[in-house]
């Protein structure tokens, strides 16, 4: 079965690292630069950032989304680069377009922006089992039927396309041309509704009875598999962040107040 | 007072005019093994939801009498506190997984989490489990990416790390090949000695015969006797109740082979039963020489080339496998994941060779599309929910020779005739949606029936089918012969494809280890110990009996 969550089953630092101190280094790389004002705040947690991510050996996995995240911020840098109504200083000129520095800069700005975004949810994200991450959160007090609706997205949508599959297969069975052009491809979309949505309704029915019966509902406390404490290491790091957090306030107090 | 007792339960489910459950009337202690059997609609499934409390508390509708487990009336406690007592296993394995956990392993632990047993004691428990049903080495696998039969011992074994006191299971083998079944029962007579009380639904009578202490007849809805297998048998009333006894009971019935036990005949029931009456049954019995129309070599259908494929690089499932097949009907055997139903999909097209030929009549079917076989090769997939689509069952039957350009007056005579066959000519103008189970599974087949394909390939047709729906799917079979087509099958129940088929494939870890007719196949026992399989009942009887020659059905015996 093709599972959608996009971890990588790697061992390293990232993978190791409790999935809440992940979270705290999403919210410092997010809030530092925005709190702190100053430029050079996303380059520090851009690289931090590609530090982690090629310490977790996962830098090749990241290049496809930051290539897909390039033809936006293209898309911004023209825009702002030529329109942006600030936009006084004259920089350069390619052919017919002039470009000012007020409108580059600014997208400057944004393109870090996203791109810091970017790069912390996926050291976040690749190295994280979702069913980790909501069990820590079971942990920390989430109910557990959250977490079940969480969960068993991940194993249901992959399992609902796999179902999808077999009904394509039995219609292709009965002589349905599902191969060829795009109208004889949306034409044997038709069938393939009623057996998809009847048998997701019949088996959500029977997966809640199925919980029922596995004592789901039972008032007991839940017992975890693996208990997920912070360790000392965790701790450390989420410090860590704060710190930033705090110094990047300072930083700004100084600078607005000199 | 017995640990279990049924008081004059009665139920409709709602919306619902008929009692699917009226009256029913047992006891049972700890550590009893009760059977359930009935034909289709007696009430087995809703008597095991009664059990588990899903039946009225889940379903709603009406609801009469008592349940009593241990003093505690189960309609009056919460499912999640009953569930503790009570376990249940559903007759769709499938839907018993949670459906949120990645790994085997969790999913076992996942009942033990939700009742809050200690971490050290789920380890045990689903350690224990996992090696009860053979699946250890499935632990760390994704439940969704195994087959048919292993999901339905992760299912078991979800249910047995519970530790219910009761265990209710229905039709917990019915997707298991002929030795992983008899494992099943065998570790389940174990937990019914540790003082586990078993009530199980079953279409295998040799297996409830040998490890019942007592069986419940349902008809209808109403309960027809309580009793020890063996007086339950000897019924005369069985035929009209849709229920055959163990092949080793309708053997003694017409040898006459039996004890009288006051007024009544009782015949034995069991192979062990039938040792010790031994010398009663007539000494010398050959079975007649077979006719083998396979001498006549029909000519070939399809004909497979080091043929090879795999889901997984390295892993092989299919492995240069080399074979003709001749119009015989044929049933493909083996043990769960031997690779017979990736087989018959390479034979359909549904999967593409990785390496070698599939030829159909002297044509490599490698460039056709799958739906441009569908005129000569029919194949019914397991689960006919999953084709279903249209809200009348003529209709439905109609799209299939409809898409392979017949006309409308054509496609409706076909469609008719094939719903004639498979016996629901009488419900064509209803909706498939308000059909029973085994009725849908009929209806799928009708639907590929009715394109008059050449080939037609069955997916363990007998999944879910009672007696009637058996006799149904093997008249369907001899018609099929009778119509110059070639009807191939996977097929777990060997009393059944014995009877029905003419030659036989034994497949094991993607390869073919037999090949041949029943009377051959069949009295190759390494052969079959290799692929967890078993003769049919008759052949091991006659073989404790002494009797010469091959037996591989009732028939045999009365020639």
């Amino acid at each position: 079965m093709k599972s959608i969550s996009l971890y990588i089953d790697k061992d390293s630092f990232l993978t190791r690292l409790h999935p809440f101190a992940k979270l705290v280094y999403i919210l410092a790389a997010i809030s530092v630069p925005l709190i702190g004002g100053a430029l050079w705040m996303y380059g520090l947690f851009l690289v931090f950032s590609l530090g982690l991510l090629i310490s977790g050996g996962i830098l090749k996995k990241v290049f496809p989304l930051i290539a897909f995240s390039f033809t936006i911020l293209i898309t911004i840098f023209l825009i702002h680069g030529l329109f942006n109504k600030e936009n006084i200083t004259f920089l350069f000129r390619i052919g017919g377009l002039t470009f000012y520095r007020e409108g580059l800069l600014y997208a400057c700005r944004i393109g870090l922006n996203i791109l810091n975004m970017l790069l912390a949810f996926a050291s976040f994200v690749l190295t994280t089992r979702p069913a980790d991450l909501v069990d820590d959160l079971e942990q920390a007090g989430f109910s557990p039927r959250f977490g079940y609706m969480i969960t068993s997205v991940f194993q249901i949508i992959p399992q609902m396309m796999g179902t999808m599959n077999t009904i394509l297969d039995a219609q292709r069975s009965r002589g349905m041309e599902t191969e060829g052009s795009l109208f004889t491809r949306a034409r044997a979309f038709i069938p393939l509704i009623a057996p998809v949505v009847s048998s997701s309704l019949i088996n959500t029915r029977e997966r809640a009875i199925a919980l029922e019966v596995r004592g789901f509902g039972s008032k007991n406390k839940k017992t975890f598999l693996k208990e997920h404490r912070l360790s000392g290491g965790d701790k450390m790091f989420m410090f860590l962040m704060a710190l930033l957090i705090a110094a990047s306030a300072v930083w700004r107090i100084l600078h607005v107040i000199y | 007072m017995s640990f279990i007792e049924v008081k004059g339960l009665k139920y409709k489910y709602p919306h619902t005019s008929k009692l699917v459950l009226n009256g029913i009337n047992f006891e049972a202690d700890k550590g009893q093994f009760i059977g359930i059997i009935g034909e289709n609609q007696a009430g087995k499934s809703t008597l095991c939801q009664a059990f588990a409390g899903l039946v009225p508390t889940m379903f709603r509708g009406a609801y009469g009498g008592k349940v009593l487990i241990g003093g505690v009336e189960a309609s009056k406690v919460p499912i999640a506190v009953l569930c503790q007592k009570v376990g249940l296993v559903f007759q769709n394995p499938f839907n018993q997984l949670s459906g949120a956990k990645d790994t085997v392993f969790e999913e076992i632990a996942f009942g033990l989490q939700n009742l809050g047993i200690p971490r050290e004691e789920i380890g045990k428990r689903v350690e224990k489990a996992l090696m009860l049903l053979d699946i250890n080495k499935y632990k760390e696998r994704n439940p969704f990416d195994l087959s048919g039969g292993q999901i339905q011992r992760v299912a078991i074994a979800s249910i047995l790390a519970m530790e219910p006191e009761v265990l209710v299971l229905d039709e917990p083998t019915s997707q298991l090949d002929p030795q992983g079944s008899e494992s099943v029962f065998q570790v389940i007579e174990k937990l019914a000695k540790t003082g586990i009380t078993i009530i199980m639904v079953e279409q295998k009578m040799e297996k409830l015969a040998a490890y019942c202490d007592k069986i419940l007849l349902l008809h209808q809805g109403t309960q027809v006797a309580y009793d020890v297998p063996e007086r339950i048998f000897s019924r005369d009333d069985l035929k009209k109740l849709g229920v055959k006894p163990p092949i080793y009971t309708q053997v003694s019935k017409l040898l006459l082979v039996n004890r009288k036990e006051g007024e009544e005949f009782i015949y034995p029931v069991t192979l062990k039963q039938i040792e010790k009456q031994k010398d009663q049954f007539p000494s010398i019995r050959s079975a007649g020489v077979r006719e083998r129309n396979s001498e006549k070599q029909d000519k070939g259908v399809f004909s497979i080339r080091d043929l090879s494929y795999y889901y997984v690089p390295g892993v092989l499932v299919i492995d240069k496998l080399t074979l003709n097949l001749d119009m015989r009907p044929t049933a493909v055997i083996g043990q769960n994941g031997a690779g017979k139903t990736t087989l018959v999909k390479l034979l359909k097209g549904l999967l593409k060779p990785k390496a070698g030929t599939v030829l159909l009549e002297g044509e490599d079917i490698s460039g056709r599309t799958v739906a441009q076989l569908a005129k000569k090769i029919g194949y019914v997939f397991q689960n006919p929910d999953d084709q279903i689509f249209k809200n009348q069952v003529l209709e439905e039957v109609m799209v299939g020779p409809l898409n392979i350009g017949m006309t409308r007056k054509e496609g409706e005579a076909r469609a008719r005739e094939a719903l004639e066959m498979v016996g629901l000519l009488h419900a064509a103008k209803e909706n498939p949606y308000d059909l029973d189970l085994s009725e849908r599974k009929m209806v799928a087949i009708a639907s590929v029936v009715a394109m008059d394909p050449k080939v037609l390939i069955l997916d363990e047709p007998t999944i879910a089918q009672d007696v009637r729906g058996r006799e149904v799917l093997g008249q369907l079979i001899r018609t099929m012969e009778e119509k110059g087509k070639f009807v191939l099958a996977i097929l777990h129940d060997m009393d059944f494809a014995a009877r029905y088929f003419r030659r036989f494939i034994v497949m094991t870890g993607g390869k073919v280890i037999a090949d041949g007719p029943g009377d051959q196949v069949f009295y190759e026992k390494d052969t079959l110990i290799k692929a967890r399989l078993e003769p049919p009942h008759i052949t091991r009887l006659c073989e404790l009996l002494g009797y010469e020659g091959a037996f591989l059905t009732t028939e045999d015996i009365r020639k």
